[in-house]
């Protein structure tokens, strides 16, 4: 479908009032009686009600992903990592779960590492968003990037855009001091190759050099 | 997931009133347990209600207590300045439950409202009272290694899956709500209920109402107090069992304590009695055996959680030792 | 210019594109049209689906089709089979179901969404049969796999009368691989008899015969991608009938199909490490001398498909003993076929047998290390041939030092530190050294830069830095001129990655195309045949006006390795402290200790040694698949609830190797790692928990309900 058929401001207050079914039944059949009466006044008719919903129920959303600003309509039922992975093509975050489980989909959100997974992406209105893509500047890679390469902190590179996310901001947050509290703040990103010490040391080395 | 209608009002009366409206609607914050219901089909709202732009996410000290926005993160709780000094139970536990990512994005009302774990409720093609009443509860003759052990029902023995509430619990904090019918404050004890016949309901809010705040009284409990979680790996898994202590010593004596365990019951299971019996005892490993056992009286194990009444005074006990600095 | 060799440690050659994300996983193909797949499961554990109302789920929006067994078209290769032990599961073909989450549908739609919402949408009308999916109510009715002999030399159970004896069960539950990345199929038709898949394969070629036999196409006409793979650990060792399912489904909708599995699903469709139960007898002599082995393993597998591996074979060559006997069976139930997962049945094996080891040990009031020395196998006694190499003495001997295995106590639970116990403990394993035929192309170019490309695939062991190492050492060139190209089905032939099989066999193709490279360079220079000094291979070229040098090169496994059984072995060590008033275990410390041949790239191999290390970890301390065989379901089918370890169950861990050159296998005198990394932990991690508590926990995994 595309994206350019009409779409709702979530904001909207007229929303808030009448289910779904009967708002679907006035507002999209009407809309859709002026851009496409034939068909749309066809389908009505043979209560296809959910095909015309899978049409209007769009909701506005801006968001600027690294560094570049998107105005797009999306289903609210589209996830964040969805949106990045499959409407915006940045496959560098991976989906590993799908529910909050593994870490695979970290990326920041306005400064902030979250799971993608668990994100509407219409709840990210207004927002900046970095992913894997995001980090390097230009060529040059992030100090993480470098160590995670030098100290071979994966081997499939399924796990690594999380890891090297949720790495970047347990230094951000403070949360590097020790192997232990490494070990503990990077606990919410599954590597099934193991790669574990191999992602401490990266980052202790990342944290000694003084950047993040 | 279904399709559904999403709305994002800037104010509290706008959510409550358009969660009012509709049947089957729900308030949608960090999103990090509704969304994964939403996905495996356990809850299918027709509206969401986003009340992530609500002005609901301060946390600042008040007479003597501090009062914590329901939209402030676990993170922003565990992290705070005020928290760590004067309720460091309650960023220990925060801590301890999720990955930091999750913290990141649940908040503390999301949290007080976080559903069972147990996977007969997650999975749709097996029986469960607490997703469809009447259908049978899938645990108590089944799988149920990580269920309750206290106040269960013939309904539901799931437990609460959440750290942050066992520490809410013991610090006796007051959970502050919003409705149409206006505001109200419930606490904590009273917030999460007991499955009884009704297992469905996990806690004691009325239709529409919003969680607005939660508020921890003045405590003297700021330095002899332990989070203990045993768990299935080092981090990020639920609680076999965990122990909430938090004491107040004066020269070597129990002035006062306030004691709750997690993973044991269908809500943050709080131990007054061994809390009176703690009052006015010396530290000592065999008072806190005693205080061990004590805080085991009623408790009923199933098939596969019988290790949970020896792990859970032990639990009780090494966090006691912990919290009071008592070695060997 | 640095000229890499053999043995550096080189930095993965893929690893700028695995740290930007510009590393390209089987589903992240944008094709125009694309669709989304996903599979309904059925939701009874045996019996007949009757209908499938499709109705509603083909009204919802962007539904393209709902593909089942009463629409689909019929895939060509899926004929009656001859034995019922080996029928296979053949989606969409009839309405039989064998286990609970067995697909039975297929929804297509236009975006992920709503396919998955279409999926509940699907309603299904079943005939349900009895089933069975509890093991040890079935175990009686294991049976001898159709290909595998029980094993006897000397006499059987002679462990039986010896005065020191051992006769203990050990338990495995059902592990899931879990790759990090869900297994995947892009399948799109060009044509009638034309098809290309994006699909998560171990080996490109396999899965290019797989769906050729079932489509009756030319492999020719059957181009496999698989350049990155997400991890596999043995999961994608097959082409699993839902691939053929994405294949099926983009041919009946003229449309390219990503049919993606759930993470709930990854534990029903793609294979496990099967539940297991062994029992070994261990007997001997009042001084330590084995005289008796025998280890019986009844495991579980599908109705519809026998699985067999290699759980009881390490008991007959590990460890010299004149009496030794082994019985394999196999427990058919309503549960998914399972694979084989990294370390295969030599790992679940490895865990029963040095376990036993451990408690006769201790039985003997004797040292486990010295145990192994005084039963060292000095010849493979079960084919009666000489090693082609050996080294685990020396395995031991670095391993105890390394750990600090003086510091360990003699008597269990009587090492403290605070209040932890604290426990030392061993483990060994052995897996095959295998090479098997492979070709290799190899491409100068007049700028001096070297391509090779190879069928062969790469799970994240680092195929590609061997390769290039392998070639930058023969070649003498810079590493950071040469790139390998694997992945693609174009490419010469190659073997599946698995089997720790990968550079022995691949990179013997490697080494011998860049042989053949130098020998014809050479003589194009008018140098002897085997001249090693440094030549300019660009003013060659111009010189005798090539535009490219090209050269394939077959490599096969030598006549003279059928004279030698050929092994890598390990001695893992661990130190663990154990709480005891919660159970809580840390594993504090592991060394890994391998003789695996020459090591070709040094980071990389250490990489994947801790690795199998951390499988190891999980594997004793908090792997579980757990069903309820009420509804034959899995109660525990997600990353929540089934535990594989997490960073802070993991310490540093310290790998070693022999890299003692192998004589025979192959002219780089490798042997492999990938499999015996994580062969023999599982039980150092439990004779460890034993060391420090006095408990003997034979049934993983080791979770703190068991030990307090």
């Amino acid at each position: 479908m595309s994206g350019k058929k009409p779409c709702i401001p979530a904001e909207s207050e007229d929303l808030l009032h009448g289910n779904r079914r009967d708002f679907l039944k006035k507002t999209s059949f009407l809309t859709a009686m002026a851009l496409t009466p034939g068909t749309v006044v066809k389908a009505a008719e043979e209560q296809w009600d959910e095909k015309i919903a899978g049409v209007f129920e769009k909701v506005s959303l801006h968001i600027d992903v690294n560094g570049v600003k998107h105005t797009l309509s999306v289903e609210p039922r589209v996830t964040l990592l969805d949106l990045l992975r499959e409407q915006l093509k940045l496959t560098g975050t991976k989906k590993g779960c799908d529910r909050g489980q593994c870490g695979a989909c970290t990326v920041h959100v306005n400064g902030v590492r979250v799971n993608s997974c668990l994100s509407l992406a219409v709840t990210n209105e207004g927002k900046k968003i970095t992913t894997i893509e995001g980090l390097a500047n230009g060529n040059e890679l992030h100090p993480m990037q470098e160590a995670f390469i030098e100290h071979d902190g994966f081997q499939c590179g399924y796990c690594t855009s999380g890891q090297i996310m949720s790495a970047v901001a347990c230094i951000n947050e403070g949360h590097a001091g020790s192997e232990a509290e490494i070990r503990e703040y990077m606990s919410g990103n599954i590597c099934r190759c193991g790669a574990y010490p191999n992602i401490v040391n990266a980052i202790q080395a990342v944290k000694q050099g003084g950047q993040s | 997931m279904n399709q559904f209608q999403y709305v994002r009002p800037a104010q509290v009366p706008g959510a409550t009133k358009a969660i009012t409206n509709g049947a089957n609607t729900q308030f949608l914050a960090g999103g990090t347990n509704l969304i994964d219901l939403m996905k495996m089909g356990v809850v299918a709202p027709e509206k969401l209600v986003d009340i992530n732009n609500l002005p609901l996410k301060k946390i600042e000290g008040n007479a003597g207590g501090i009062s914590i926005g329901a939209l402030a993160s676990n993170t922003e709780v565990a992290e705070h300045p005020l928290i760590k000094a004067n309720y460091p139970l309650l960023a220990l536990a925060i801590n301890a439950g999720a990955s930091p990512q999750l913290r990141n994005m649940a908040t503390v009302g999301g949290n007080l409202m976080q559903r069972t774990r147990c996977p007969y409720f997650f999975d749709t093609a097996m029986p469960c009272n607490k997703r469809m009443p009447g259908s049978g509860c899938g645990a108590l003759e089944g799988y149920n290694r990580m269920h309750a052990l206290f106040g269960a029902s013939d309904k539901c023995i799931a437990v609460n899956p959440s750290d942050m509430n066992v520490a809410l619990t013991a610090l006796d904090a007051t959970v502050h709500v919003s409705g149409v019918k206006g505001k109200r404050a419930i606490k904590i004890s009273d917030f999460h209920r007991l499955p009884g016949q009704h297992p469905e309901l996990d806690n004691t809010l009325q239709k529409g109402e919003l969680i607005t705040s939660v508020d921890l009284p003045a405590s003297p409990f700021n330095k002899n107090v332990h989070y203990l979680k045993v768990r299935d790996r080092t981090s990020y898994a639920f609680a076999l069992v965990s122990a909430a202590v938090a004491l107040n010593i004066e020269n070597n004596t129990i002035q006062g304590a306030r004691l709750a365990m997690g993973g044991v019951a269908h809500k943050p299971w709080r131990l007054t009695e061994t809390e009176a019996f703690l009052k006015g005892k010396p530290v000592s490993l065999d008072v806190f055996k005693q205080a061990a056992q004590i805080a085991m009286q009623g408790a009923k194990a199933y098939e596969h959680n019988k290790f949970k009444l020896t792990l859970a005074p032990n639990t009780l006990l090494q966090a006691l030792k912990t919290a009071s600095g008592l070695k060997a | 210019m640095k000229k890499e060799t053999i043995g550096d440690s080189l930095s993965r050659v893929d690893g700028r594109l695995k740290v930007t994300g510009g590393a390209k996983y089987s589903g992240e193909y944008d094709l125009p049209g694309l669709t989304y797949g996903v599979l309904v499961p059925a939701t009874i554990a045996s019996g007949t689906i009757t209908a499938i109302d499709s109705k509603a789920a083909l009204r919802a929006p962007g539904v393209v089709a709902v593909i089942t067994p009463f629409n689909a078209i019929k895939v060509p290769g899926y004929q009656p089979e001859a034995s019922t032990r080996v029928k296979g599961l053949k989606l969409f073909n009839d309405n039989q179901v064998y286990f609970n989450g067995q697909p039975i549908a297929l929804v297509v739609a236009d975006t992920f969404e709503r396919a998955t919402n279409a999926v509940s949408l699907v309603k299904a009308t079943y005939q349900a049969q009895p089933f069975e999916t509890n093991f040890n109510k079935n175990i009686d009715k294991g049976v001898s796999p159709q290909n595998n002999k029980d094993y006897l030399r000397g006499e059987a159970y002679a462990y039986k009368n010896a005065p020191i004896k051992i006769e203990q069960e050990y338990t495995l539950p059902s592990e899931m691989h879990n790759p990090m990345e869900l297994h995947v199929t892009t399948a799109f038709w060009t044509g009638d008899d034309n098809v290309t898949l994006y699909t998560k394969s171990q080996g490109v070629i396999s899965s290019q015969r797989a769906i050729a036999n079932a489509f009756q196409l030319d492999p020719k006409n059957v181009q496999i991608n698989s350049r990155f793979v997400g991890g596999a650990f043995g999961s994608s060792l097959r082409t699993w009938p839902h691939e053929v399912a994405a294949v099926q489904a983009a041919k009946m909708l003229n449309r390219p199909v990503k049919l993606t599995l759930t993470r709930e699903q990854m534990f029903t469709l793609v294979g496990y490490r099967p539940h297991t139960v062994q029992k070994v007898g261990i007997g001997a002599t009042a001084d330590g001398k084995i005289v008796g082995i025998s280890h019986e393993s009844h495991s579980q597998t599908a109705v519809y498909e026998e699985f067999t591996e290699r759980s009881v074979n390490v008991s007959r060559f590990l460890y010299s003993s004149p009496n030794v006997n082994t019985v394999y069976k196999v427990v058919p139930l309503n549960v998914g076929v399972p694979a084989p997962m990294r370390g295969p049945g030599e790992a679940t094996g490895s865990f029963a047998l040095e376990s036993a080891l451990d408690e006769l040990s201790y039985a003997l009031n004797m040292d486990p290390i010295e145990l192994r020395l005084k039963n060292y196998a000095d010849v493979d006694e079960e084919k009666n041939l000489p090693w082609s190499s050996k080294y685990l003495k020396e395995c031991y001997q670095k391993g105890a030092d390394s750990i600090g295995w003086s510091n360990r106590k003699a008597k269990p639970g009587t090492n403290n530190d605070g209040e932890w116990l604290v426990g030392y403990g061993i483990g060994c394993g052995a897996f095959g050294a295998y090479r098997s035929r492979s070709l290799a192309k190899i491409k100068l170019m007049p700028n001096g830069t070297v391509n090779i490309q190879s069928a062969t695939s790469d799970i994240g062991p680092g195929t590609g830095t061997s390769m290039v190492l392998i070639a930058a050492d023969i070649l003498k060139i810079p590493a950071e001129k040469i790139v390998f190209e694997l992945g693609d089905s174009s490419f010469p032939v190659a073997p599946t990655q698995g089997g720790s099989a990968t550079v022995s066999s691949v990179g013997s193709a490697v080494h011998d195309a860049c042989v053949a490279l130098r020998q014809k360079l050479n003589s194009l220079a008018g140098k002897p045949e085997n001249n090693t000094d440094d030549i300019d291979y660009a003013k060659v070229l111009t010189q005798n006006n090539l535009p490219f040098l090209e050269i394939t090169q077959e490599s096969n496994a030598n006549e003279e390795a059928k004279k030698y059984s050929m092994y890598s072995f390990s001695a893992h060590f661990a130190k663990v402290h154990v709480h005891p008033l919660t159970g809580v275990v840390k594993v504090k410390n592991v060394v890994a200790v391998v003789d695996a041949g020459k090591i070709v790239s040094y980071k990389t191999a250490r990489s994947q040694m801790i690795g199998g290390a951390v499988g190891g970890i999980g594997m004793a301390m908090t792997e579980e698949a757990v069903f309820d065989d009420r509804f034959g379901r899995y109660v525990n089918g997600n990353f929540a609830d089934y535990h594989v370890p997490v960073n802070a169950d993991i310490p540093q861990i310290e790998a070693i190797f022999i890299n003692k050159p192998d004589p025979i296998i192959n002219p780089i005198g490798t042997k492999g790692i990938g499999e015996i990394s994580l062969i023999g932990v599982a039980a150092a991690v439990a004779n460890a928990v034993y060391n420090a508590t006095g408990k003997r926990i034979r049934e993983l995994p080791i979770t703190p309900d068991k030990l307090i």
